[in-house]
């Protein structure tokens, strides 16, 4: 063979670092957007409600934090109707959860085609966030929609100009899930227990989040902890947007941009290293 | 364009999922100090928990190239092409590639039973590296080679088998890399279908440029279509080259005929105070330069006993003929008659163009008084048959026992 001839590809033992590759990651959208396409035609498959779930599943846990934590155990919402107070944290939880299981099952969940085919892996995460969001843009025009009713019908809720921020807002979100995600991805394919813990530990998380209660309510010593969370950020941001009584804390903000970024590059260049190698144990 | 450089692989034996965390931190301390020191004290060290899938592999393939891979279940065909494919990485070693490449290990990868066929063409043709335009072009083309045109708009779990096979392949036959590699997927469908999937194999192969990597057991296909084999081994390559002499030796060194049997020693040979069995084999009159017996090749079955038995006793000599699966293709004998004791020897030819490619054995059996089984010598042989075929242009398994060569004449009829 020709000496000179140039190579194009190679394979070798290790997957190089920083190697993420983003003229292939192009190359592969249309099969991006043929899982999301996939996931939502499949998703309400013999259900009786089919994709009334979709709105049904926020409005039943809210009413379950309703009667729980403001009724029952009478925690403040700051002012704020109870159920425009949890219908948003509600949503946005619902959003995170459900991304990060979908992304740290990755290789468990994909086995069945991993096994056969390349294609850059993160294609399958990221279809999975991409699906979860296009239900979460369903849920937020509810809660629009019930939010306009209260505006309308008298309440003092006021709208702020921070609402054009909220498309950030999902996007933090997204991004934390994918990151945490894609760190976790890589070791619950080896070790099946984590996920056991996991799920217990995500259950924990939601009330290291503002949720069901506001951050007023946070002893002043452990406020700084609190916000670590990328989520409190999130939550609380999405209420003062839309709740002119609550104001947008642009220190904490940044420094939730800042947590997500990193957690987010950590997951990719971690992903990234061992998508292949981990087929093996899977 | 592919190259391979000292490609090796090593798998981990036993349950998955029982590792523990202690054991990874060992393993991935011997494994850093494994790279840096010698490969060969590693195996040594680790020969119980590790089994070497690839050792050395080294190959090329030229651009427009088509080169098939053989070997037993288990000798690496697969965790090579998988290698190849970016599936699984190498050990050691590195693999260098020009051109777009797209794998074949299975098809329909992807198929979502609750998708309609029209989605699942799309979502099976973009997991395999195909662009919406790309498909959107071949749509029609994909549909008509599936058949499955009525029922495009039906959810695929409602599909019969061979109807969701056919939609599966008539995507993956419509890719179109640089380098297709294929893992063994002709052997699905039914024979009218792996006619058509062979034939566009062909078609493909056939195509200027198109570099083709194969695995397959179905050596008339892998004869008819590479251009170069590879013959590997437990995860070694032991023969490479032109197809029709490798495969031979292949087929040579994989059989596992017993064509002879001899026994000097009357008293240790096999039998009984009656009969007791000198010699017996099998003499295949070779058509081919390969030594190989197919379906051609007329056998001659020898046999030498020592008899006996009182004088009045009439003898006779049955030979019975079985395929693998235990059902008996003839049970033949030979007239009665009186024998005096001594050496007694005996023949019977089988025909070329008669059985079916396949394996078999075969017994033989001494009757005394035409109702009397003195012995029954079984599974004294055993051979196989390959396959042969001329100008073949469907490579899928003839039905039945035999194969004969009497012919079926067509001729037009006037009316």
């Amino acid at each position: 063979m020709d000496k000179n001839t140039e190579w194009e590809w190679e394979i070798k033992p290790e997957e190089r670092w920083f190697s993420l590759n983003l003229r292939e990651l192009l190359q592969y959208k249309d099969l991006l957007f043929r899982f999301v396409r996939r996931d939502i035609l499949t998703s309400y498959q013999q259900t009786i409600l089919g994709p009334v779930w979709v709105f049904l599943q926020p409005l039943l846990t809210t009413l379950v934090y309703f009667i729980i934590f403001t009724k029952i155990a009478n925690i403040s919402t700051d002012g704020i109707p109870p159920i425009l107070f949890y219908l948003p944290g509600s949503i946005f939880w619902t959003y995170f959860s459900e991304c990060l299981n979908g992304t740290m099952n990755t290789f468990i969940n994909n086995a069945y085609i991993f096994r056969k085919v390349y294609f850059p892996r993160v294609i399958a995460p990221l279809s999975n966030i991409l699906f979860h969001s296009f239900r979460l843009s369903i849920q937020l025009i509810l809660f629009v929609i019930i939010y306009l009713f209260f505006m309308i019908a008298r309440h003092n809720v006021i709208p702020s100009w921070w609402i054009l921020i909220l498309p950030v807002l999902i996007l933090l979100t997204a991004a934390f899930a994918l990151g945490a995600g894609l760190i976790i991805s890589v070791f619950t394919a080896r070790y099946r227990d984590l996920d056991n813990i996991l799920q217990f530990v995500l259950r924990l998380f939601m009330f290291a989040a503002p949720v069901v209660y506001p951050v007023s309510i946070v002893p002043e010593k452990y406020k700084f902890l609190f916000w670590l969370n990328p989520l409190t950020s999130v939550i609380e941001t999405c209420r003062a947007a839309f709740f002119s009584q609550h104001t947008v804390n642009i220190k904490y903000l940044s420094l939730a941009v800042l947590n997500v970024f990193i957690i987010l590059l950590i997951g990719l260049v971690l992903f990234r290293k061992r998508e292949i190698e981990i087929m093996d144990v899977v | 364009m592919i190259k391979a450089e000292n490609i090796s692989k090593y798998y981990r034996l036993g349950v998955l999922g029982s590792m523990t965390l202690k054991e990874d931190i060992k393993n991935w301390w011997n494994r850093k100090s494994f790279i840096e020191n010698d490969p060969a004290n590693f195996i040594n060290n680790n020969s119980k928990d590790y089994i070497w899938a690839l050792k050395n592999i080294n190959f090329e393939v030229s651009h427009g190239e088509v080169l098939g891979f053989i070997g037993r279940n288990g000798a690496g065909k697969s965790t090579l092409l998988k290698i190849i494919s970016r599936i699984t990485l190498p050990t050691s070693g590195r693999i260098l590639g020009k051109g777009r490449s797209a794998s074949l290990l299975e098809v329909g990868t992807g198929f979502h039973g609750e998708l309609t066929g029209r989605e699942n063409i799309f979502l099976n043709g973009h997991i395999l590296g195909m662009k919406r335009k790309e498909i959107e072009k071949k749509f029609d083309e994909i549909v008509d080679f599936s058949g499955v045109e009525q029922f495009l708009d039906t959810p695929v779990k409602r599909y019969s088998s061979g109807m969701y096979v056919r939609l599966a392949f008539a995507v993956a036959a419509h890719l179109d890399p640089e380098i297709l590699i294929v893992d063994e997927v002709l052997a699905v469908g039914d024979a009218e279908f792996q006619r058509k999937c062979i034939g566009k194999m062909k078609e493909v192969s056939s195509q200027k440029g198109k570099t083709i990597l194969f695995v397959s057991h179905n050596m008339q296909a892998l004869r008819n279509l590479c251009h170069r084999a590879i013959v590997l081994n437990k995860g070694e390559i032991i023969n490479m080259g032109d197809p029709e002499t490798v495969i031979a030796g292949y087929l040579k060194s994989e059989t596992t005929q017993y064509l002879q049997q001899e026994f000097s020693d009357k008293a240790s040979a096999p039998g009984n105070e009656f009969i007791r069995i000198k010699k017996i084999e099998l003499v295949p009159q070779y058509i081919n330069d390969y030594d190989i017996i197919d379906i051609r090749t007329p056998l001659t079955m020898n046999f030498e006993f020592w008899y006996d038995m009182e004088e009045e006793d009439d003898l006779i000599v049955g030979v019975h003929l079985f395929d693998f699966n235990g059902d008996c293709i003839f049970d033949i004998a030979s007239p009665n008659a009186k024998f005096k004791k001594g050496l007694i020897g005996g023949q019977c030819k089988i025909p070329g163009n008669f059985l079916n490619d396949g394996a078999y054995y075969m017994s033989i059996v001494f009757v005394k008084n035409i109702t009397q089984r003195m012995y029954y010598f079984e599974s004294c042989l055993s051979f196989d048959v390959e396959d042969y075929r001329e100008n073949a242009g469907w490579y899928g398994k003839w039905l039945g026992y035999v194969r004969p060569d009497f012919p079926v004449v067509l001729r037009p009829k006037e009316i």
